[in-house]
């Protein structure tokens, strides 16, 4: 193709360890044009923008920008070369003005090193002029709400004079008449032949506002097309693509009396949710990022308050404050924020597997560390964490053992309801496989088990009931017994996550 | 170094690590005595060596108190203003009253140790910064030592007080006694209980201590509350040794026990540290002082020599942990 | 490995390089070697190493006993053991001086009643101790003398100067040094011997300025602020405190305030001279080691000590100034005029 890009991306590939996040992909982007990228959570999308401004570095493939080699050595670099990011997560500097804010780093000086304050101010009232902006340069970055700084970022990135903005879920935190404005700037930028690459999750506002669309899946490229003359269904398609093949070593079990139920649960990023988990069940939370299925399971795991709703284990009402209080129900999770909330990393092996079970260990004041050793020796061969030695610091175990080390902790517990967030992120292939053999016996022992997963293979493979997601509440469920008579498809699983019925 | 063998050495380098990060102070202090025993025989005489353990044993019991607050994350500055307090009440009690001295003894221990308490409190509760906190309690509880004592030094006649610390337990100094018996306690609660667990888990990573059901507000407070108690002994002997009850002591005491912590591998970003660590801290930061005087070297060069060795065992301490970050 | 290597020679190399070379002096005096080891070693334990006060006093001792283990006099003596002020540290030192087979120590007590346990250790250990400066409890009854000034004739010699230069009388605050220290008890007892019987004279308080000038100075604008006028004077424990709070009642047009202090440090001692402080009261701490010294040597020598050398405070004003100036700045220069 001959046309005219002004950037093109070919055959970038991208490795994290021995996670290959992009084989091979391209993305080409016209000038003026508002470009989707459209892709399911892990697809790839987020790290081929981290390449084009300059935070990771591709292991092969090159980048054209104006026709000109391309390489950021940073986010400052691609601004300077006239490419900007606006991220999901805004992080502005509450205690800086608009104008500081517009102007961070590129300061107007006199001389070297005193400011201009009044020359900055008058050429941040120009920009904010041009883009109707109802507050001076003066004003305080904290006194503005989420979809002004959000313009703030914009205004800043065309004051840099950006013909490129990358936009990360812009309207995730907006309402319906801040996204609509945020449009009417999409489009007033499109005129001038800015450029923009428009990443969302909410298929009505892409075919609302771009041009052209590009699918990612599974760090692959699969295509792109013009929006005109393509549907929803042929777009989910392309992000589904694969078949569900079973390497999910899923063992059905004889499902028990119900031990867990949940009754209007709300709090921050859910709304009314109602759920029931048998003994020997496993249950599937399916949802995009952020729709609020981790959100749930840290607030019944006492890590957020809830504002309303009923916890019930073993048909009696129950009360979780803090994380201890659904210890000692017998309610476990498993993070899935492994660093944060997992592991000490530098305590042994044997202290982080003990660390919940303590009380059992005690023997008298003390501890009976001989007893210890022994368990936590016995659990970590059982869930076969690799390492030299159980005194060792969780540093020298990699990902999935460090993941296998957390799940010991929580085994050792013998819960009733063991929650997994996300157990097999990050994880290489024979340790997810070896930890999804692990939920079988779980589930063998009787134990409730809800799991939650980005991965509509693994969440579709392993579960024996899956509740669907989309923005806070629950949207439809679905059985196993639908899934292996294949009357539900993981492609009817992601249209709901996307909000369809 | 091909990449398959990096499994392999990595093996090594932690147990290297591990190898070093246990006994590598050691041999720092190995290797000071030896250097200072060759130019002064004196020095490695048991008189001698008696003596430096028993100049740190109040170090020494404040250090393990100290290695408490650093090791969930923390620092307690207000130890030195606690020893003034507990001397100026028992100069008054003792003293001045007459009290009865076991009671008089529990009692300025009480206080000691609820001032620790009160630190914690606001520490774990209202989630100040240690550093804060301790810093302005300790300027409260120096203030109320002078207040107590009225800004006068008490003599502290009795010859039985005295012997607190000038006494001798089978033939070896009382201080040197009680420094063992709270190096074994400590050792115990720091390692073998469950409380010396959850120290160690709040420290290395707050949220995984709470998600495993650790409560963070009583590990920090009983820290700060014990650091207080083992201030107020300090107290004790320092009164004891000196035979006066005065408002004005222990002032920069802190330097000395963050310094033995830090020299004992504890680690300021939390989570690491060992009760025999803490030991030999002490006892370098006592070999320093004893060592430097033995080897006549100037005063003006005495707190460049420690502050150098102290960073340079923090350099130490910072190669061993690299993989941290 | 190699850091380590790098530690320990770095703490070595710095041992070495801080270590001041004994001069080894082959006759041992007969009468000096109190424990009978062959050898006669002097400890000295100075109250601290960083004051304006006690820096002359520390480089005269120095240079005194480097001379005499240069003349065979001693065998050694410790080099300036630094008490920091701290009377638990003084105790520490105590011990290492009796472990170093020390046999006569000199002492520049932190406290009177604190620093006690390091003279009567040291004594029972069979150590001649010279207590200079100032006083503990049982030096009267253990050391070999003690050689000081007395502290609340120095403060009854500010008093009385004050009633001088005030005939009618007035108000004045008092500075203080560090609360408890024996200096500042004894200095404020003397102040009030005086001022405290004179009606004409009006205590508005006391100041606590931990010996520090810049708290003189806090202490010496709040009072003109508060008090006005009626402030006549500013007594201070030391002259440090008072040379920088005369500076701030000058500068703030107040020059009619007399302020006083104690020590006759060199800064005070220029002001006295160039007319911007009235007077300061000068303690000897040159000639307080010196004669502590001095001791010493007549006992190595089998003379007679006295229990007790006072040297006297003085008052120093423009009239005698230069004399002490000189002489202190002998002092400061080290010249050999002290140790002959």
């Amino acid at each position: 193709m001959a046309e005219n890009y002004i950037l093109e991306c070919s055959g970038i590939s991208k490795a994290f360890g021995g996670t290959q996040a992009l084989k091979d992909v391209q993305l080409h982007i016209r000038p003026g044009e508002v470009h989707a990228l459209l892709g399911e959570n892990g697809a790839g999308k987020s790290t081929l923008m981290k390449i084009i401004i300059g935070l990771y570095k591709q292991d092969e493939g090159t980048i054209t920008w104006n026709g000109k080699p391309y390489q950021a050595r940073g986010p400052v670099d691609a601004i300077n070369q006239g490419i900007s990011m606006i991220h999901q997560e805004l992080n502005p500097e509450p205690h800086l003005t608009i104008a500081e804010t517009i102007f961070l780093k590129r300061e107007s000086t006199v001389g070297t090193f005193f400011l201009n304050k009044k020359e900055q101010n008058r050429r941040a009232e120009e920009v904010l002029k041009k883009f109707d902006f109802p507050f001076g340069p003066k004003t305080m970055m904290k006194d503005l709400t989420l979809a002004q700084v959000q313009m703030i970022e914009i205004i800043k990135a065309v004051s840099c004079d950006a013909k490129l903005i990358i936009m990360d879920e812009p309207t995730s935190s907006l309402d319906s008449e801040e996204t609509e404005h945020l449009f009417r700037t999409i489009r007033d930028l499109r005129s001038k032949g800015v450029a923009i690459i428009y990443i969302s999750h909410r298929m009505e506002e892409i075919f609302e506002i771009c041009d052209r669309v590009s699918v990612f899946r599974d760090g692959t490229y699969v295509s792109s097309r013009d929006m005109d003359g393509v549907t929803r269904d042929e777009l989910i398609s392309m992000m589904v693509g694969r078949e569900v093949k079973n390497i999910f070593p899923k063992v059905d079990c004889p499902i028990g009396k119900p031990v867990f139920r949940v009754e209007g649960l709300t709090g921050k990023g859910f709304r009314d949710i109602s759920f029931e988990v048998h003994a020997g069940e496993i249950l599937g939370l399916s949802g995009l990022v952020g729709s609020g299925r981790s959100e749930t399971v840290r607030a019944i795991f006492g890590l957020d308050p809830l504002e309303s709703g009923k916890i019930y284990l073993d048909g009696q009402e129950i009360k979780i404050k803090n994380p201890r209080d659904a210890i000692k129900r017998g309610i476990c999770m498993v993070n899935e924020d492994r660093k944060g909330y997992g592991l000490c990393l530098q305590r042994s092996i044997r202290e982080n597997i003990s660390l919940p079970n303590l009380p059992e260990k005690q023997a008298g004041l003390l501890l009976n560390q001989r007893r210890e050793k022994k368990e936590c020796q016995e659990a970590a061969q059982m869930l076969t964490v690799k390492c030299a030695s159980i005194e060792h610091t969780g540093l020298s175990l990699s990902g999935g053992n460090q993941q296998k080390v957390v799940l010991a902790k929580w085994i050792m517990a013998t819960p009733k309801v063991l929650i997994l967030d996300e157990p097999t992120r990050g994880v290489d292939v024979g340790a997810k496989s070896d930890i999804h053999t692990l939920m079988c016996q779980f589930a063998a022992k009787g134990m409730a088990v809800i799991m939650i997963s980005s991965e509509l293979p693994e969440i579709m493979g392993m579960s024996d009931r899956i509740l669907i997601y989309h923005e806070g509440r629950l949207n439809g469920s679905v059985d196993r017994s639908e899934i292996r008579g294949g009357s539900v498809t993981q492609k009817e699983i992601l249209e709901k996550e996307f909000g369809g019925k | 170094m091909a990449k398959n063998d990096k499994k392999v050495l990595g093996m090594d380098q932690d147990s290297f690590r591990m190898f070093m990060g246990k006994y590598g102070i050691g041999i720092v202090l190995i290797g000071m005595v030896i250097i200072i025993s060759i130019m002064r025989p004196r020095f490695i005489q048991p008189t001698n060596l008696l003596n430096i353990f028993t100049q740190i044993s109040i170090n020494g019991l404040i250090a393990y108190g100290m290695c408490l607050a650093i090791t969930t994350g923390g620092i307690d500055l207000s130890v030195g203003s606690q020893l003034a307090l507990v001397s100026c009440i028992l100069g008054q009690l003792v003293g001045v009253k007459n009290m009865n001295m076991v009671l008089s003894i529990i009692i300025a221990l009480a206080v000691a140790t609820a001032f620790g308490f009160l630190n914690g409190v606001l520490i774990a509760k209202f989630d100040m910064f240690p550093f804060v906190v301790t810093l302005s309690t300790q300027l409260i509880i120096r203030s109320i030592a002078q207040i107590i004592s009225n800004g006068q030094a008490v003599s502290m006649t009795s010859s039985v007080f005295k012997s607190i610390y000038s006494g001798n337990f089978l033939g070896i100094p009382r201080p040197i006694v009680y420094l063992a018996i709270v190096v074994i306690i400590m050792y115990i609660v720091m390692h073998w209980t469950r409380f010396g667990r959850y120290v160690y888990a709040v420290g290395g990573n707050v949220n995984a201590a709470i998600a495993s059901g650790v409560s963070v507000f009583w590990t920090k407070t009983l820290c700060y509350t014990i650091s207080g108690l083992l201030a107020g002994l300090a107290g004790l002997i320092f009164t004891s040794k000196t035979g006066a009850a005065q408002a004005n002591i222990g002032v920069g005491y802190e330097t000395d026990a963050v310094a033995a912590c830090v020299l004992g591998g504890t680690s300021f970003a939390g989570g690491i540290s060992t009760a025999p660590g803490v030991l030999l801290g002490s006892i370098i930061i006592g070999c320093i002082y004893n060592g430097m005087n033995f080897l006549r070297i100037d005063s003006y060069y005495q707190s460049m020599t420690k502050g150098i060795i102290i960073i340079c065992a923090v350099l130490l301490d910072m190669v061993m942990n690299k993989k941290n970050r | 490995m190699k850091l380590r290597k790098l530690i320990s020679l770095s703490v070595a190399a710095l041992m070495v390089a801080g270590m001041a070379i004994p001069a080894a002096a082959d006759e041992a005096a007969a009468g000096g070697d109190v424990n009978g080891d062959g050898k006669i070693v002097v400890g000295y334990i100075s109250k601290n190493t960083t004051d304006p006060f006690h820096g002359p006093i520390n480089s005269t001792a120095t240079e005194i006993l480097d001379g005499l283990v240069a003349d065979g006099t001693i065998d050694e003596w410790t080099g300036i053991l630094d008490g920091l002020t701290d009377a638990g540290k003084q105790v520490d030192l105590a011990a290492d001086c009796i472990a170093q087979g020390v046999d006569y120590a000199i002492i520049l007590p932190a406290e009177a009643v604190a620093s006690d346990p390091a003279v009567v250790n040291m004594t029972e250990a069979g150590i001649k101790v010279v207590v200079v400066n100032s006083k503990t409890d049982s030096t009267d009854d253990l050391a070999l003398t003690y050689c000081g000034s007395d502290d609340v004739y120095a403060g009854e010699l500010m008093a009385t100067y004050i009633q001088e230069q005030l005939p009618d009388g007035g108000a004045y605050i008092h500075c203080q040094g560090v609360i408890g220290n024996s200096a500042q008890i004894q200095r404020g007892e003397g102040i009030l011997n005086i001022l405290g019987e004179d009606d004409k004279f009006e205590a508005l308080g006391d100041y606590p300025c931990d010996w520090a000038a810049d708290k003189a100075v806090n202490a010496a604008t709040d009072a003109m602020s508060m008090y006005g006028d009626d402030l006549k004077a500013i007594i201070c424990d030391n002259d440090d405190m008072s040379s920088a709070a005369q500076q701030a009642c000058n500068e703030a047009g107040r020059s009619d305030i007399v302020c006083i202090g104690v020590d006759g440090n060199q800064g005070p001692l220029t002001m006295v001279k160039e007319g911007t402080l009235g007077a300061t009261v000068l303690q000897d701490g040159v000639g307080q080691v010196t004669a502590g010294i001095d001791a010493i040597v007549a006992d190595i020598n089998g003379e007679t000590v006295e229990k007790e050398y006072t040297i006297p405070f003085v008052l120093v004003t423009s009239e005698n100034v230069d004399q002490y100036l000189n002489a202190d700045s002998a002092a400061e220069a080290e010249t050999e005029a002290v140790t002959e």
